[in-house]
């Protein structure tokens, strides 16, 4: 078995207590602090502009009457400095440790016990909508790179997402929502029982590796632009002694041969990316997709699910999160946009799924089977859309 | 980066893209970081002292060594959390109604 990269990943005492304590800070702005904004909202802000007689009639207007606010405005600098220093906090521990980390990787990809792969391909053009900014404020996202085999920016994302969701209570578990929508899918298609499985912008597998145990026969691919976090995916799945392959590929034209796969998934990625990269990342899954395949995407609810408010709410990233693609991608119908991808209209879905990991088996089939209400996105459900292939 | 030889890296403390402003003047949102990480340090200081108390109780003698290596137990840990979050609490203290 591989070394565990995770391991090598070795805080001081102070690197530490930093670490946790700010899972804690981030977890009080997008928990407490939302909480204390709602209120604000609902017993000053919303009174005020209905007895001025300018009740708010979108999200763009509860937005910007919040703008003058002061704990709208503490509300968004807590939450924006949190972002930086849940990544900032694990850098000191990886450029500490990086040689380490770096070493663990390159003899996982040499050794690849599990019989993962990794294929790279440096001749990839990074698609500019990921290389102008920094997407949710990770300084160098997954692909930037500052030496040869080079995974910093891989373990800066992984160990920093690990503060991100240290405090949150549903994403306990490390890929709680692939844990989440593998069941779905295993629910949901009983007769499905996929073989070949394609993560997309899979970063590095988090979210892929729990589809081993729920179909430990399939073979797993996940592709990303991003080569360090492809690297570090590796050392990870080999770790657990999960088979993955790995490669370095634009979703939105792959070197996979038609009807490729008969699983096709996707989490937190298409919001990253423009709209008109959607169409065509969608288009690629009809392509790949075996007759009968089904194609599962965990994503942002679309404003038409949601309320106001809560666009309000998830909107606010676009701006102040470095997720430019955000609005614009929760303003499209992902039905229209399955139907234009080739997929028939009566096997398209968009719904909830319930947080297998906090729910438990039973609450899970209730959720799933549509007796019982599936907790909103983000908690303890998750919402995806996707659809079937034609037989 | 110059600082970058294969072995040891710099990473950059600052992300790419227009950081936001939230307040009127921008100090404002240079101010709140400098409140952030001092209230951030704080925390760290309070934590440390806190693993000096754990040590002394437990053996009535420490060294850096110690210090350096001491992680709580899960008991220990869930009071940190609890203490982390009432910090919080009172150094964020929003001006809202109960
Ligand atoms: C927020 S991450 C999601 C990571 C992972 N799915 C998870 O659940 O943790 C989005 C990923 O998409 C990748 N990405 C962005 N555009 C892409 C594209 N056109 N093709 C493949 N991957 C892409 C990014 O590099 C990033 O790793």
């Amino acid at each position: 078995m591989s070394a565990d990269i995770e391991a090598q990943f070795k805080p001081t005492h102070d690197e530490h207590a930093r670490q946790r304590f700010v899972s804690m800070l981030r977890k009080h702005a997008i928990l407490d602090m939302t909480q204390k904004l709602k209120a604000r909202y609902d017993e000053s802000i919303e009174p005020q502009l209905q007895a001025e007689g300018r009740s708010p009639k979108s999200w763009r207007d509860i937005s910007k009457a919040m703008q003058d606010d002061p704990v709208y405005r503490f509300y968004s600098s807590t939450r924006y400095n949190a972002q930086e220093m849940c990544f900032m906090s694990v850098q000191p521990t990886i450029e500490r440790n990086f040689s380490d980390l770096k070493k663990t990787a390159s003899q996982a990809a040499a050794e690849a016990t599990a019989g993962g792969s990794l294929t790279l391909d440096p001749g990839l053009e990074l698609p500019s909508y990921v290389t102008r900014l920094d997407i949710h404020l990770a300084p160098g996202y997954t692909h930037r790179e500052y030496t040869e085999d080079d995974i910093a920016s891989g373990a800066v994302v992984a160990f920093g997402g690990k503060v991100f969701t240290g405090q949150h209570p549903y994403r306990r578990s490390y890929g709680a929502v692939g844990e989440s929508v593998s069941y779905f899918v295993d629910k949901q298609f009983p007769d499905l029982k996929p073989k070949h499985i394609l993560d997309m912008g899979t970063c590095s597998g988090k979210n892929l590796v729990p589809f081993h145990d729920r179909f430990p026969d399939a073979e797993l691919h996940g592709i990303d632009v991003g080569a360090p976090a492809l690297r570090f995916g590796l050392a990870y799945a080999e770790h657990l002694g999960v088979p993955v392959h790995f490669s370095q590929q634009n979703a939105e034209q792959t070197r996979f041969e038609d009807e490729s796969f008969d699983l096709i998934t996707s989490s937190f990625f298409l919001h990253e990316v423009p709209v008109v990269a959607t169409r065509r990342i969608l288009a690629e899954c009809y392509r790949l997709l075996a007759p009968g395949g089904v194609m599962v995407h965990m994503e942002l609810p679309n404003e038409n699910a949601v309320s106001d408010y809560e666009n309000f709410f998830w909107n606010w990233d676009t701006r102040n999160n470095n997720e430019p693609f955000y609005t614009q991608f929760r303003s499209q119908d992902p039905a229209a946009l399955c139907s234009e991808a080739g997929f028939s209209k009566d096997s398209i879905f968009a719904r909830l799924i319930p947080d297998y990991a906090s729910s438990g088996v039973e609450v899970a089939d209730a959720c799933i089977a549509g007796d019982r209400p599936t907790p909103p996105h983000g908690k303890g459900g998750w919402f995806v859309f996707g659809a079937r292939k034609e037989r | 980066m110059d600082e970058s030889s294969p072995d040891s890296i710099k990473l950059p403390r600052s992300t790419k893209g227009t950081r936001p402003s939230f307040f009127d003047d921008p100090s404002m949102d240079q101010m709140m970081t400098f409140i952030l990480e001092l209230t951030t340090e704080v925390a760290v200081l309070r934590e440390r002292q806190d693993s000096l108390e754990r040590l002394l109780d437990e053996r009535g003698t420490l060294s850096r060594a110690d210090v350096e290596a001491f992680r709580p137990d899960e008991d220990g840990e869930a009071e940190r959390t609890q203490w982390r979050e009432a910090f919080l609490e009172r150094v964020l203290r929003l001006h809202v109604p109960e």
